[in-house]
């Protein structure tokens, strides 16, 4: 396994940049995500990592190895994809070998090593099957065991569970974060579902329109974003303007006390879990969604900024109700 | 307990069934009946342009008399079966369409790679000029192969220029080389227009994952791309084949001595008046023709299975 540094990549199709300038470390045995939305540079990333695209700019290393002109077939990465991509003429055993093959090592020995990876993902009974006649799950854990059979630098998932279903998805996240982690691999893990990167990665690199908004831990990200792009799309967020006097934060219909550093006109953060039912404020709910163990609501303050809250599921609510909330002042996260 | 329907009650459900055709109440009955409305033309053309000409051409090849169907004699088939001369020609035909069809969709796999896998300049210009030949008539293949490399040909002059040599001498437009040249010609669009569609279809995800576990260009070719369109190759290779053995137009200005079985059919019409042995000679071509493009159909889905 190896460290995987980015060096102010920049990758430009024609006039249109994908990825803007991009520093970043995936460390030796993390599992790095990277998160944002459809179009920000997450996949230019990754096929530039797997060799697949040359930057305009910049350059890739695998420890102090520069590996930015070096062809795929050369790089040892390993790569799982959304589709699978799975051959298809291939029975189970010799997808998983193929890598070997390539290596020429001995067919017992390959042989050997596809058995004990399929082992490993609880999927030995299928060697001997072909590819279409496996689930969707069965398929990417044929994917994950091909990719690691070559002990990879660097193993690259884009997107791997987005076709599966959501508990499928759930069970599949613990089992993968689990061998990973058992295997030391270094990993970047490109998904638009934060959540999933939340649940499986060390650290979660944020991208927005080619250019690397925040990098850190999922708790970092989610509790300290440094900026309004991050909050809103790691989380549910409500971004709202105020102002700070003398470590007092006043947001025009409520006044918190606390120690806010800042002076002046701010933009914080309020997660919803910060919002209580009881207090000083009075707001009107706008929507309620139920979603069985809680009820979501968007609800208008005095000035008709909305916020939105999570409330107990038992409780009814409809729109046009009153309710009175509160906030936590320790958890408002002023942004930088 | 055998259940076995008297011929009464195999009639009344035929008469039911098509009763059912002709007065749909589900949506089930209806779809048969657009069905039937649909492969209607078909089974008209079916019958008036192949299966008719056909039983009058087998017909005609056991007349006694020559352009008339009149009493009955097996002395075409028995001249078909006895004189070396056809069984060459058979033989001529079937190497000849065979290699034509080799070298064609060899030709045409490297053509569709190129047109489906890289973003090529001028590709519409390209994609165009490939699927020329397609709309060409063979005579007028022939007559470019005799432009290009017959004795005043455009290639035959150039050489016989710069080397001194006799323009006659050089010229092949009229030999076997020729005529294959010009049979590759018109086969080369019709391999690479069926493969472009098989090409359309390849797992590109599969050929980056061969990459990344460290096959190069060829051996991602070899093992991943290339049993992807070994049905769209086979499929092809049976529509070349049967084109190459129908091409009469190109053999006919280039023949140069070669004489394959659409010729012969020409010739023992329009030189000996010898109905019977063409329309023998006609009748073992559809034969044949009907008998490998089933084999060659099987061979295809099983193809498609084991993939």
């Amino acid at each position: 396994m190896s460290t995987v540094t980015l060096e102010s990549i920049t990758k430009r199709y024609g006039s249109e940049t994908a990825v803007d300038g991009l520093d970043l470390t995936i460390r030796d045995g993390e599992i790095l995500g990277i998160v944002g939305p459809s179009g920000c540079g997450k996949t230019t990333t990754l096929r530039t990592i797997a060799g697949f695209e040359t930057p305009t700019k910049g350059d890739v290393r695998f420890d102090d190895q520069v590996v930015t002109h070096v062809p795929p077939e050369q790089r040892n990465v390993g790569l799982v994809f959304q589709s699978y991509a799975l051959f298809d003429t291939m029975s189970v055993r010799e997808n998983v070998a193929f890598g070997l093959k390539m290596r020429d090592v001995p067919v017992d020995q390959r042989r050997a090593r596809a058995d004990e990876l399929l082992e490993m993902l609880d999927i030995a009974d299928l060697a001997d099957r072909l590819p279409a006649t496996l689930s969707g799950g069965q398929q990417q854990r044929v994917g994950l065991a091909r990719a690691l059979a070559i002990e990879p630098h660097v193993l690259l998932l884009d997107e791997p569970m987005t076709g599966l279903d959501a508990t499928l998805k759930a069970r599949l996240r613990i089992e993968i974060a689990d061998l990973l982690a058992d295997l030391g691999v270094t990993a970047l893990y490109v998904t638009h579902d934060q959540t999933e990167a939340m649940a499986m990665c060390d650290r979660i690199a944020v991208l927005n329109d080619g250019r690397l908004e925040q990098v850190g831990t999922p708790s970092a990200v989610y509790e300290r974003p440094e900026n309004a792009f991050v909050a809103d799309f790691i989380g549910t967020s409500n971004v709202l303007e105020g102002t700070v006097r003398d470590g007092r934060l006043d947001l025009g219909v409520v006044e918190l006390s606390g120690s806010f550093d800042a002076s002046g006109p701010v933009q914080v953060v309020v997660r919803p879990e910060s919002l209580d039912l009881g207090g000083p404020l009075e707001a009107t709910v706008e929507q309620a969604t139920y979603l069985g163990d809680r009820t979501e609501l968007i609800v208008a303050l005095p000035d008709e900024r909305t916020v939105t809250l999570r409330a107990d599921g038992n409780v009814e609510y409809s729109r046009g109700d009153s309710v009175s909330i509160s906030i936590d002042p320790a958890s408002v996260c002023v942004l930088p | 307990m055998s259940v076995r329907l008297s011929i009464g009650d195999s009639i009344r459900q035929a008469l039911s069934s098509v009763h059912t055709v002709v007065f749909p109440t589900t949506e089930r009955e209806r779809e048969r009946r657009r069905i039937a409305i649909m492969t209607i033309p078909f089974f008209v053309l079916a019958i008036f342009a192949g299966f008719v000409p056909l039983a009058t051409m087998l017909r005609m090849s056991l007349s006694e008399e020559q352009l008339f169907n009149e009493g009955w004699s097996v002395d075409a088939w028995e001249t078909l079966a006895t004189d070396r001369t056809y069984w060459w020609i058979g033989f001529n035909t079937l190497w000849f369409a065979a290699a034509a069809t080799l070298v064609s969709v060899a030709i045409g796999v490297v053509v569709a790679h190129a047109l489906e896998k890289y973003s090529l300049p001028f590709e519409r210009v390209i994609v165009a000029a490939v699927s020329f030949p397609i709309a060409l008539p063979g005579i007028v293949v022939a007559f470019m192969i005799v432009v290009l490399l017959g004795r005043q040909g455009l290639l035959t002059q150039t050489v016989a220029f710069f080397s001194g040599r006799s323009a006659i001498d050089l010229a092949t437009a009229t030999t076997i080389g020729g005529l294959f040249l010009g049979y590759v010609y018109s086969l080369i669009p019709r391999a690479t227009m069926i493969l472009r569609g098989t090409y359309a279809e390849v797992n590109t995800d599969a050929e980056e994952a061969a990459r990344s576990l460290g096959a190069s260009p060829f051996e991602t070719f070899r093992h991943v791309t290339f049993p992807e369109i070994r049905p769209g190759i086979v499929a092809g290779a049976i529509l070349v084949f049967r084109s190459a053995l129908a091409i009469f137009g190109t053999v006919l200005i280039l023949q140069g001595g070669f004489v394959v079985v659409t010729l012969r059919i020409d010739r023992e019409l329009a030189v000996g008046f010898n109905s019977q042995i063409a329309a023998a000679i006609g009748v073992v071509y559809v034969a044949f023709l009907i008998a490998f493009t089933f084999i060659g159909l099987r061979f295809v889905r099983a193809e498609q299975v084991a993939i």
